[in-house]
């Protein structure tokens, strides 16, 4: 189960920076697209007919933070319940909060834009704390698999 | 819990200890999928549903126990009786054939459909034809209060239009304006495809020149009539132009000129006593329509296309400021007290993660709950009702009324001391509050829902319906009907 959860953990870091590069592909293509004649409002915002490359970094980028991130997190925190390794429930813990957070921030910068820059922020602190998690359990399935390797020819400790 | 896994593992030997930590973390994993999975096993639709046994009954405070809200078809009214009488002779006949072109549709074989051009007063007929829509379709009248038979909504008034078949819509084209027609089987589809057309409805005594522009995205470009670019309205130096401007697309646009034009109508409706504005832009959302009155030569800008009157005008970029119809125009007296309302409603949305038809995602909520809670408005014929729309989403809304007329009374407790703001669709931005009346007087079970055609289908779909009506009608995936 260890190995799930550091599957797991390293799969939100992974989404993390899917998730920034899918909205500054997005972001720069929106750019170009306008610098080049095209005019976006809320109408064509709606219409999912306005094509531009970068685009699908904005669907990407929703669909993922709506709906696969929350799952993997989800999972995250359910793994960590059989990982057993000190502190792995905390981490996944933290991280699945900052998935919380995250989204609540996708829905309410919509009203307070400002809280973009949070939403931003955080990403990388959720990055930082599922990369600590990963790296957790790595060392703890080496410690606890280093009685095993030491085999016979170690000295007893009795 | 955490407690539970800090002691020093590793070195316990198998026994008690380890068992026991499983069962507790089965335990947690059951605390935290358990509520996921209720409330997504909660939202699994039905087979099938007749909206008059949906949401939560809202009587508004005025007379409550509508006998027959749980016993939809027992009792009551049905819509099919909420029709113009078979012997009403037709003074205008229009027959609409519908196809699928791609992901286009055409009625007619034209996108957008052709105009439908009525004088106050006429009995309009239009056979409806489906040569080969599979999904099936219907028309809706969007802001013509048509009899609630005639409505157009699928699994509502009626069944959707199944290839191969067809219904005929009659109604009397009672008030003179700009109005439009859409389908509402599959909506979000069908009409960003195209499947829509002009509705005109011109006084006995005519009207002066005039030109239609149907505005909507098509590929991304945003057309007039269906053509990218300009649309070239002739006309002398010097004359008056009425230009009716039809939002079809899903969000709110906006229409501007350098030189001074004036907003004769909103909705259908003539706008009291109205000025000439410069350096405004004038808003029109999803659904929504305002009549302009320029001079030639003029240009009309609407962000990516433009109506020419009479070939003049320099294009113009689009002006901070807005048109405030709040306080445009000159008031006048309603046809009816607001003051004394027998039932007044919330109309409050939100939004929060959940389930919708078992699809996980972030939905609209309506006072606070999620499709298909949403509430169920309940009137008499005759009731004045007062609506308080509002809006704490995060994003703007397009809210339409089908089958009335709302006059805006106030705007974040503001009142309204300009030309009466009537409305069938308001623009309602996030943070921004609506105090809104109607009179209930056109009997029927009428959708309340956000013209942004894609957020019905996320939730933000309610019903208004009258005391003693019922639908014999059902949706659902067991039945060909899906109005959103």
């Amino acid at each position: 189960m260890r190995a799930v959860y550091r599957v797991l953990a390293y799969l939100l870091a992974l989404e993390v920076v899917v998730q920034a590069a899918a909205i500054a592909w997005a972001v720069f293509g929106l750019t170009t697209w306008i610098e080049g004649g095209g005019v976006l409002d809320k109408a064509g915002m709606e219409s999912e007919s306005v094509v531009f490359d970068g685009v699908t970094g904005f669907m990407v980028h929703g669909m993922n933070g709506t709906l696969i991130v929350p799952i993997f997190g989800l999972l995250f925190l359910i793994s960590s319940f059989f990982a057993r390794f000190p502190g792995a429930i905390a981490w996944a813990g933290a991280a699945f909060g900052l998935v919380v957070i995250q989204v609540a921030l996708g829905i309410f910068a919509h009203s307070i834009p400002a809280l973009g820059m949070l939403h931003g922020a955080l990403a990388l602190g959720l990055l930082v704390v599922a990369l600590v998690a990963a790296r957790k359990a790595s060392v703890a399935t080496a410690a606890a698999s280093e009685p095993a390797s030491t085999g016979s020819h170690a000295a007893p400790l009795v | 819990m955490l407690t539970d896994t800090r002691p020093a593992a590793p070195a316990a030997p198998r026994g008690r200890r380890p068992r026991r930590r499983t069962v507790v973390a089965l335990l947690a994993t059951l605390a935290v999928l358990a509520p996921v999975a209720w409330f997504w096993a909660a939202s699994l639709p039905a087979g099938s549903w007749s909206v008059t046994e949906m949401g939560v009954p809202d009587d508004g405070g005025g007379p409550a126990g509508m006998a027959g809200h749980d016993m939809a078809g027992m009792a009551g009214r049905s819509v099919d009786t909420l029709r113009l009488p078979a012997e009403t002779p037709a003074d205008a006949r229009i027959t609409l054939t519908a196809r699928a072109d791609g992901s286009r549709y055409t009625l007619n074989g034209q996108t957008p459909g052709p105009e439908i051009r009525a004088v106050a007063g006429q009995v309009v007929e239009v056979r409806l034809v489906n040569a080969d829509v599979a999904r099936g379709i219907t028309l809706h009248w969007h802001g013509l209060d048509v009899p609630n038979g005639d409505d157009g909504v699928a699994g509502v008034t009626q069944d959707a239009v199944l290839p191969g078949g067809e219904f005929v819509y009659r109604f009397r084209a009672t008030q003179v304006g700009t109005y439009w027609y859409h389908s509402h089987q599959v909506a979000d589809e069908q009409v960003k495809g195209g499947l829509f057309g002009s509705l005109v409805v011109v006084p006995p005594e005519g009207v002066g020149p005039e030109a239609t522009a149907l505005v909507h995205l098509f590929g991304g470009r945003r057309t007039v009539n269906g053509t990218p670019g300009d649309l070239a309205v002739p006309a002398a130096p010097g004359q008056t132009v009425r230009v009716r401007l039809t939002n079809t697309d899903d969000g709110p646009m906006r229409a501007w000129s350098a030189a001074p034009y004036r907003v004769l109508a909103v909705d259908g409706t003539e706008v009291n006593g109205p000025t000439p504005v410069s350096g405004a832009a004038v808003g029109i959302t999803a659904g929504g329509r305002v009549d302009l009155e320029v001079t030639a030569p003029a240009r009309i800008e609407l962000g990516g296309a433009a109506v020419v009157v009479g070939g003049g005008g320099a294009p113009s970029s689009v002006p901070a400021a807005s048109v405030d119809l709040l306080s445009y125009g000159t008031p006048a007296p309603l046809r009816f007290d607001p003051t004394t309302p027998n039932r007044i409603f919330d109309y409050a949305i939100g939004r929060r993660p959940g389930f919708i038809g078992g699809v996980p995602g972030l939905y609209w909520t309506i006072n606070g709950r999620m499709y298909p809670d949403v509430p169920m408005y309940e009137v008499r014929e005759g009731d004045v009702v007062r609506m308080r729309i509002s809006n704490s989403s995060g994003e703007v809304h397009p809210m339409h009324l089908h089958g009335h007329h709302a006059v805006v009374l106030a705007r974040d407790g503001v009142p309204s001391t300009g030309s009466p703001w009537w409305i069938d669709s308001l623009d309602v931005p996030d943070g921004a509050t609506f105090d809104i009346a109607f009179v209930a007087d056109n009997p029927g079970i009428w959708m309340d829902h956000c013209h942004n055609l894609t957020h019905p289908k996320q939730g933000l779909v309610a019903h208004l319906m009258y005391e003693g009506v019922t639908t014999p009608y059902r949706a659902g995936p067991d039945t060909p009907n899906d109005p959103e």
